[in-house]
C-alpha cells in the first residue's frame, strides 16, 4: 500500500505538473483538491484519466469522484481495491 | 451626432434543426430535437453519444467544413439584399481544424492542403466570395463567440464607421470538440437536458449562423428585428468552470440591458446559455434569479433542440430570437420534462404564442467570456443616444515584447544593431522572474502571454492592474491542440488530456490574464490571420471608451514545430520565429510614454483604390510627411505580390521620403509580427532616435516626429505611434 502511495504521488505530480513540489509534500491525509496543493475540476479530471490509463480503474461519476480524491490514501485505497485482478 | 440604430435585415441558418429560416421555424414549433449519431467520424471504443450534426446536406468539399457552413448560412442572410457587405464579423473556434485533423491523420504534409487551417480564414473566405473590400474581423471567445460577432458589429454601425454588416458564427464538428468535451466529462450520454433534474452534460454539434445587420433612424424595409444592445463580461475565475454565483453571467446581462437602454421588466423572454452541464445551468440560474427577482420572463434553452453548437450558438440563437420575435413565438426547451426544482427555473417546455417585445439572449464560454444580446421588434420606439466615440488615440503606459533576440531590452539592443530579432526564444528565457506554481499546465503560447502580461504592467508598476484584456493570435495554442490530437491518436481516441482541451480553445489565454489581473471587464480574443494583432487594437479602440480602467492589448502566436510550418503561409520552416508584443493603454495621457492611434482597417484589399482611402484616413500626403519621421511597414512573405504594389502607390501618393523599413526581416515572418513592431515603435518614439541599424541610414532624430505601421497583403491598416 505505501508503495502505491508513492507512486501515486509521483505519478500525480508529473502529469499535474507540480513542479514545485515533492512527493513528501502531499501528506497521507492532506485534502487533495481545493486546499494547499491548489488542484481544482482539470486537475480531478486528469487523475480520472491518470487512473484508467494506468491502473485501469474508473470514475464515472462526480459522487463517487469526490469521495476518491478525498485524499491520496482514499485514492490508493481504491486503486487497491478496484484494479483490475491479474490472474497468475 | 445621434447613433445609427442596427437592424437586423436579413437571416441565414445551417443547424442540425433545419437549414434556413423555413425549416427552423417548424422545428422550433414542433419542438423538434435535432440531435443524432455521429457519423463525421469515428467515436472510441468506449461508445458514442448523440450529437448535432448538419445532415441530409452536401457541402462544398474543396474547402473545410467550417467555411461550407459559414457560406451557406451567408449567402441565405444576403439573399434578399444581394449587395455585398461592408463588413464582417465572424465568430469561430475551429476554423478549418476538421479538415488539418484529417490531413494530419493521413500524414498530409503539402502546406497547401492547411491554407484554410486558421479561424480567420474563414471570414476572409467570406468576404473573398462575397465581394467585401471593407473590415473583416474574426473573433475566438469560446461559446460566446458568435454572439461577441453580433456585439461587435452593433457598434461598427453605432459609430458610422459601416451601413451593413455580415455578422454571426460558425463551427463545424471536429475531433477535438467532440472528444474534448468528452474527457471533460461534459457530455450527456442521453442527450443534452437544459435545467433537467437529471442533467448530465451537453450535446456538441455544429451550425453557422449569420444575420445581416443595416443602420438606419427608422426600420428599414425587411427589417425584422433591432440589435438593442449587447454587453460582455469575464468571470476570471477559472479557464473552464463558471463563476458558481453567476457573477460575470449577470454583468454581461446588466450590461446587455442598460446598453438597451431597457430594465429587467421589459424583457418578454430570455433564451438562456443552457447547456446542460449542472455547473453552467446552476450558475445562469442564479444570475436569471438575481437578476429578475420574481415573476421571471418565459424563459428556455435551445441546446436540446439545437445542440450546443460552441461559437455558432450566440448566432443561431440571435436568429431563433428574432424568429421568436416576427412568428410571436416563444421556443422551448422539449427535453426538460422535469425541471430541477434546486434551479427554480421552469423553461417553456412546449413553444407557445405570445406577442414578444424584447428578448435577451444569452451566451457563455471557456475562459470565463460572458456575452449578453438583446433583441427587440424594430417598430419600438427607441431612446435617441449618442453615436460611440471611436476612439482615435491610446495612451500607452508601458509595453513589452517577446522576440528570438529575449525581452524587450535585449530585443531593442538587437535593433540598434540591426542584427535580426527573428527566432525562437527558450522558454526558460521567456519564463525567467515567473513563479513556477503560476505557470503550471501552461504550454508555450500561454506562457509567452503570461511573460508578455507581467513585464508590460510591471513597466507601468504604478498603474492599476488593467480591467480589459485584448488579445490576438492568428493560431492559438498550437502545441495544446497538437498534443491533444496526438494522445488521441495514440489511445484509439480514448484518452486526451482535459488541461490540453481546455487551453487549446483560442482564448485560454485572454482567460488566463484575465485571472492574473483579475480582469472582469471587456475580454476578447481576435484570431485573424497576418492581422490578428491589429484587430485586437482596433477592436479595444472601440471598447475601451466604453470600459472603466485599463485595457492590455496583446499579440502572440508560437512557432510550433510540426504545425506552424503547415498551417502558417508566411511561417519559413528553416528559420523559425515567434513571440509577441503587449501594450497597456488608456485614455488619459498623462504619464504616457506614447499614443497609438489606430486609425484605418480594411481586409481584403484586392483593389488599388483601398491604398487611397489608407491615405485619405491619415489626413493626406502633407500630414504624413509632417508626422512621421518613419515608415514602419509589414509585408508577410507570402503576400509580397499585393504588398509590394500596395507600398508603391502609398509612397506615390504620399510623396513621404524618410526611412521606410520592412519590419519582417527583423521581427521574423511569424502572424502577430506586427505587435512586435509596435512595442518597438513605442519604445523608440519614446527616445526620440531611430537607431542607424534599423534605417540603413545615419541615426535620426525623430524631432517630435511619430512612426507610422502600415500592415500591408491580404488587409491593410495604418496606426499611428507618436510622442
Amino acid at each position: 500500500m505505501d508503495k502505491l502511495v508513492q507512486e501515486l504521488k509521483e505519478k500525480i505530480i508529473a502529469t499535474l505538473d507540480l513542479v514545485d513540489l515533492k512527493s513528501t509534500d502531499i501528506g497521507d491525509h492532506d485534502p487533495l483538491v481545493g486546499g494547499e496543493l491548489g488542484l481544482d475540476s482539470i486537475d480531478v479530471l486528469e487523475m480520472v484519466i491518470l487512473l484508467e490509463k494506468e491502473y485501469g480503474v474508473l470514475i464515472d461519476s462526480k459522487e463517487l469522484g469526490v469521495e476518491v480524491f478525498q485524499t491520496i490514501t482514499t485514492l490508493a485505497e481504491h486503486v487497491q481495491k478496484n484494479r483490475p485482478q491479474v490472474s497468475a | 451626432m445621434s447613433a445609427r440604430r442596427a437592424f437586423i435585415t436579413g437571416l441565414g441558418i445551417v443547424s442540425p434543426a433545419g437549414r434556413g429560416c423555413a425549416q427552423v421555424l417548424q422545428s422550433l414549433q414542433a419542438g423538434t430535437i435535432g440531435l443524432g449519431p455521429l457519423t463525421l467520424f469515428a467515436p472510441s471504443s468506449k461508445g458514442a453519444y448523440p450529437v448535432g450534426e448538419v445532415v441530409d446536406w452536401a457541402p462544398d468539399a474543396t474547402v473545410p467544413r467550417t467555411h461550407a457552413l459559414a457560406l451557406e448560412a451567408a449567402t441565405q442572410a444576403l439573399a434578399d439584399d444581394g449587395r455585398p457587405p461592408e463588413a464582417i464579423v465572424l465568430g469561430a473556434t475551429t476554423g478549418g481544424l476538421p479538415l488539418t485533423e484529417q490531413l494530419l491523420r493521413e500524414g498530409v504534409r503539402d502546406p497547401a492542403r492547411y491554407c484554410r487551417h486558421g479561424t480567420g480564414t474563414v471570414a476572409t473566405y467570406l468576404a473573398e466570395r462575397l465581394g467585401c473590400t471593407g473590415p473583416v474581423y474574426t473573433v475566438s471567445t469560446a461559446c460566446s463567440s458568435g454572439a461577441l460577432a453580433l456585439k461587435i458589429a452593433l457598434e461598427l454601425i453605432r459609430s458610422g464607421q459601416v451601413s451593413r454588416v455580415l455578422a454571426g458564427g460558425a463551427d463545424a464538428l471536429c475531433r477535438l470538440t467532440y472528444f474534448g468535451f468528452g474527457m471533460l466529462q461534459l457530455i450527456d450520454p442521453s442527450g443534452a437536458r437544459p435545467f433537467h433534474r437529471d442533467r448530465a452534460g451537453m450535446s456538441v454539434g455544429e451550425a453557422a449562423a449569420m444575420l445581416l445587420l443595416q443602420a438606419a433612424d427608422l426600420p428599414p424595409p425587411g427589417a425584422q428585428a433591432e440589435l438593442l444592445g449587447g454587453g460582455f463580461t469575464c468571470d476570471a475565475y477559472h479557464p473552464a468552470a463558471p463563476h458558481p454565483e453567476g457573477r460575470g453571467a449577470q454583468r454581461a446581462m446588466e450590461a446587455a440591458l442598460a446598453d438597451a437602454r431597457v430594465g429587467p421588466r421589459a424583457v418578454s423572454y430570455v433564451n438562456l446559455h443552457g447547456t446542460g452541464t449542472p455547473d453552467n445551468d446552476a450558475a445562469e440560474a442564479r444570475a436569471i434569479h438575481q437578476l429578475f427577482g420574481s415573476p421571471l420572463p418565459p424563459l428556455s434553452s435551445s441546446k436540446d433542440a439545437f445542440s450546443h453548437s460552441l461559437a455558432a450558438s450566440g448566432a443561431v440563437e440571435a436568429v431563433i430570437s428574432t424568429l421568436a420575435l416576427v412568428n410571436g413565438l416563444v421556443p422551448a426547451t422539449p427535453s426538460c420534462q422535469q425541471p430541477d426544482p434546486d434551479l427554480g427555473i421552469e423553461p417553456v417546455l412546449r413553444a407557445k404564442p405570445a406577442d414578444l417585445e424584447l428578448v435577451l439572449s444569452n451566451s457563455f464560454g471557456f475562459g470565463g467570456n460572458n456575452v449578453s444580446l438583446v433583441f427587440g421588434r424594430p417598430d419600438r420606439k427607441a431612446p435617441a443616444r449618442a453615436a460611440p466615440a471611436a476612439v482615435k488615440k491610446l495612451a500607452v503606459l508601458g509595453s513589452a515584447c517577446i522576440t528570438g533576440a529575449g525581452h524587450t531590452a535585449a530585443s531593442l539592443v538587437g535593433l540598434k544593431q540591426g542584427t535580426s530579432l527573428g527566432g525562437v526564444c527558450p522558454l526558460a528565457e521567456v519564463t525567467a522572474g515567473l513563479p513556477a506554481r503560476q505557470l503550471r499546465r501552461m504550454k508555450r503560447l500561454p506562457k509567452l502571454a503570461t511573460a508578455l502580461g507581467s513585464r508590460c504592467c510591471a513597466e507601468a508598476e504604478w498603474a492599476p492592474p488593467p480591467a480589459a484584456i485584448f488579445v490576438g493570435t492568428a493560431y492559438g495554442s498550437l502545441s495544446e491542440t497538437a498534443d491533444f490530437l496526438d494522445a488521441l491518436d495514440d489511445s484509439q481516441q480514448e484518452f486526451a488530456s482535459p488541461t490540453d482541451f481546455v487551453g487549446s480553445v483560442h482564448n485560454a489565454v485572454a482567460g488566463q490574464l484575465a485571472i492574473r489581473f483579475q480582469a472582469t471587464g471587456a475580454n476578447l480574443t481576435a484570431t485573424g490571420e497576418d492581422d490578428a494583432f491589429e484587430q485586437a487594437l482596433f477592436l479595444a479602440g472601440q471598447f475601451l471608451p466604453s470600459q472603466e480602467g485599463l485595457g492590455l492589448v496583446l499579440g502572440v502566436d508560437e512557432a510550433h514545430p510540426l504545425l506552424t510550418p503547415l498551417v502558417d503561409p508566411n511561417a519559413l520552416a528553416d528559420r523559425p520565429a515567434d513571440g509577441g508584443g503587449a501594450l497597456l493603454v488608456g485614455l488619459a495621457e498623462e504619464r504616457a510614454v506614447a499614443t497609438l492611434a489606430p486609425i484605418f482597417f480594411a481586409a481584403s484589399a484586392t483593389e488599388p483604390e483601398q491604398v487611397d482611402s489608407l491615405l485619405a484616413a491619415l489626413g493626406g500626403s502633407e500630414r504624413i510627411k509632417e508626422r512621421f519621421a518613419a515608415v514602419l511597414v509589414g509585408m508577410p512573405i507570402s503576400r509580397r505580390s499585393a504588398a509590394r504594389p500596395q507600398l508603391a502607390r502609398f509612397l506615390a501618393a504620399s510623396e513621404f521620403d524618410g526611412p521606410v523599413i520592412d519590419y519582417r526581416q527583423f521581427t521574423g515572418e511569424f502572424a502577430t509580427a506586427a505587435a512586435i513592431a509596435s512595442v518597438l515603435a513605442v519604445a523608440l518614439v519614446g527616445e526620440g532616435l531611430l537607431p542607424s541599424g534599423l534605417s540603413g541610414r545615419a541615426d535620426l532624430a525623430l524631432a517630435g516626429k511619430g512612426i507610422l505601421l502600415l500592415g500591408l497583403g491580404a488587409s491593410l491598416s495604418a496606426i499611428e505611434v507618436c510622442a
